[in-house]
């Protein structure tokens, strides 16, 4: 049977190549929506649109660079969140729900901030 | 499309700079930004959180698969860090531009003067990391649990409060918090310097996505600014992290000093003009 300690790298490593996939998809994303920013000869300085989720899809469909731009950014915001997700599932099956509690506690930090800025006027 | 060129090559020059001297590159971004493309300083600030993420999620999963990092105890703080950049990440919408100018020019100055003042790395062997190992107790107690093989975490409440502070300055400022966050995890908890460095970029992608959502939400993050700047800043730090033991670290630092106490007396200029 394996130890708390094999199991725990063995875990951090997976995590760690999660963390890296999603960096390489954000990339990747990213690089295609800078390339057809440029190719159409748009300023970055010209202001891009805001987050619309329900429009990334049709704009990705139709190569608008703020399609590939805003799901690369946020895949690059999910990155560490994933992280924490995964941790979460990991200590859950050692047993270790301190842990969880620590993790769940930060994913609640963030829907917090999520709930609060999008009801807050300024 | 120069101008979406020079803000990829500008990326990559931060990047370059930031990953070469061991800083994020959230100190440089935001005046690349602010004074370089006249920038609105929270978009900029907004832009510099996302570079931030994507640069330490590279890192850290790296530092995670070669078990370098403390997950346990990077999770502990960080939750703590969320939480000072979930105040500093709402506040930051109701502070005058000029008051977070001046904090920003504090800190480039900060970190210009910290710079001049450091001495040469010296790398850790092994007795260093073997100065105070973990106890032996027969139902091991919160610290235990958080520290490492060979070393024994120290005044966790300390740690906390310096958390929750460096989560506040990185919502406001768009810095990763590397600043704060290594020393108080060597100095104060007693963690490996190498161990503090790799715990801390772990911790900075989810203290910054956590004030990150709020700068998205409040319009605060311009996509076509944020790509080719993101790429850059990724570019340039993955080829910092292979050029590092070819470059004449001495002389880059002079260099930085100086460019950083122009930028000091540029932002602070902001606040007078």
């Amino acid at each position: 049977m394996a130890t708390r300690e094999t199991v725990g790298a063995a875990t951090e490593r997976r995590i760690g190549r999660v963390l890296i996939a999603v960096t390489y998809l954000s990339v990747g994303l990213l690089t295609t929506g800078v390339g057809l920013l440029l190719a159409a000869g748009v300023s970055p300085l010209a202001g891009g649109p805001g987050l619309d989720l329900a429009t990334i899809g049709s704009g990705i469909a139709a190569l608008d660079p703020a399609g590939f731009l805003w799901l690369g950014l946020l895949a690059v915001i999910a990155a560490p969140i994933s992280r924490v997700v995964l941790a979460a599932f990991a200590y859950a099956r050692t047993d270790d729900w301190q842990m969880v509690a620590v993790a769940v506690a930060i994913l609640a930090i963030i829907a917090i901030g999520i709930a609060t800025a999008g009801t807050a006027t300024f | 499309m120069i101008v979406g060129l020079l803000m990829l090559a500008g990326g990559a020059v931060t990047g370059l700079f930031g990953s070469l001297l061991g800083l994020g590159g959230g100190v440089l971004i935001v005046p690349l930004l602010t004074l370089g493309f006249g920038l609105p300083l929270r978009e900029a600030v907004g832009v510099s959180l996302v570079c931030v993420i994507m640069t330490s999620s590279a890192a850290a999963g790296v530092y995670l698969e070669r078990h370098v990092a403390n997950l346990r105890l990077g999770m502990t703080l960080e939750l703590f860090t969320a939480l000072g950049a979930l105040v500093g990440g709402s506040i930051a919408f109701l502070l005058d531009d000029r008051l977070i100018s001046l904090l920003f020019a504090g800190l480039l100055g900060y970190v210009s003067l910290t710079m001049a003042r450091t001495r040469p790395a010296v790398t850790l062997d092994a007795a260093e990391l073997a100065v105070a190992p973990a106890e032996d107790h027969a139902r091991p107690t919160m610290l235990d649990r958080l520290s490492g093989d060979r070393y024994r975490i120290r005044n966790l409440g300390r740690g906390v409060v310096g958390a929750v502070g460096a989560g506040v300055a990185s919502a406001l400022l768009g810095i990763g918090g590397g600043i704060v966050k290594v020393p108080l995890m060597h100095l104060v908890m007693g963690v490996p310097l190498r161990v503090a460095t790799a715990t801390s970029n772990l911790m900075i992608g989810i203290t910054a996505a956590a004030s990150t959502v709020i700068y998205v939400i409040h319009g605060g993050i311009d996509p076509y600014v944020a790509g080719p700047t993101a790429i850059g800043v990724f570019l340039g730090a993955t080829a910092g992290s292979r050029l590092g033991h070819r470059v004449d670290l001495g002389l880059l630092r002079v260099l930085f000093v100086i460019v950083l106490g122009y930028t000091a007396i540029q932002m602070s200029l902001r606040v007078i003009g």
